[in-house]
């Protein structure tokens, strides 16, 4: 779809589980991506 | 069916516990027959109630103690999962946990009789991080009434237990059926989307090692990177982690989400 659209999109195969095997950087999520869920606490 | 019987007349407390505690961990065993054989049992003086009922309460509550500090341990990761088969797993997580949230309470008494339900209440309360105490307060009222409820039926029909017996086998062999015809269709349903999505294999590919070269590389290529998390649900978990100098791309909000990414440069996707 990105393609159709006109994007230069690549996949990453074996995405964020390759990526994180093979000891490249991580990052913590921002505070502002994470979505809240409700909780009890 | 009737093996499970036998097996209850001959090791009695032993099967109870294990049976119970199995369903309650998930697995698929009829605990609501051993209980109901477990009422025969006390009715016919085979067993004796003060240890049946003790025994098959406490198996259920350490099954689901255990499922609960599983949810406690793994966040929101245990639902991720859960909601991956579902078509909008965005909305599934979302749903899930509001919906639990306003009725988990009562789901918690409840659960025990409602199959699915029964293995996911434990896991969602403690994901959401309802209190250890008020957890075991409501599952402990649950799994008793369930305790009771069927063994209850157990010693008030133990002489039509032959019957009931038969109900549970033609009711099992319409659930097997019912198993099969729900396997096919998921599978018909993925060879579906396979065909489906064959179309988007063309789309060109990258190992992490090569990109990991291209971001080391001079400036002017590492400029022209762009690497995107379209993983299929959002953050939830604090500890989240993505790959470094990544940006977040909501797919279920694909045709909003595109107008923030750049035509000039090389987009990089991946998900978990």
């Amino acid at each position: 779809m990105l393609r159709e659209k006109g994007f230069n999109a690549f996949v990453i195969v074996g995405g964020l589980a390759a990526w994180r095997k093979a000891g490249h950087p991580l990052e913590g999520v921002p505070q502002s991506d994470l979505v809240k869920l409700p909780t009890f606490s | 069916m009737h093996g499970a019987l036998a097996l209850i007349s001959r090791h009695g407390y032993l099967i109870i516990f294990a049976m119970v505690f199995a369903e309650s961990v998930g697995f698929p065993v009829p605990a609501a027959l051993a209980l109901v054989a477990g009422g025969a049992g006390v009715a016919s003086h085979a067993l004796k109630f003060t240890i049946v009922a003790p025994l098959a309460l406490a198996a259920m509550l350490l099954g689901d103690t255990l499922l609960y500090i599983l949810g406690r341990y793994t966040g929101w990761s245990l639902l991720g999962f859960l909601c991956r088969i579902a078509a909008n797993p965005e909305a599934c997580i979302l749903r899930s946990a509001e919906s639990f949230y306003k009725r988990g309470k009562i789901t918690l008494v409840i659960a025990k009789f409602i199959p699915g339900i029964n293995t996911m209440a434990a896991p969602l309360a403690g994901s959401m991080r309802m209190r250890w105490q008020q957890f075991l307060r409501l599952d402990a009222a649950g799994a008793a009434l369930y305790i009771l409820t069927y063994g209850a039926a157990g010693f008030l029909f133990r002489d039509f237990l032959a019957a009931i017996t038969r109900g549970f086998q033609a009711a099992g062999r319409a659930a097997e059926e019912v198993v099969v015809v729900a396997a096919v269709g998921y599978m018909a349903y993925r060879v579906w989307l396979y065909q489906k999505n064959k179309v988007y294999r063309v789309v060109p590919r990258i190992q992490v090692e090569e990109l990991a070269r291209k971001l080391a590389s001079e400036q002017e290529d590492k400029d022209r990177i762009v690497i995107v998390d379209v993983r299929s649900h959002g953050y939830y978990d604090q500890r989240s982690e993505r790959i470094k100098g990544s940006v977040r791309l909501e797919p279920n909000n694909l045709e909003q989400e595109l107008k923030l990414l750049p035509k000039d440069k090389d987009i990089y996707l991946y998900c978990s």
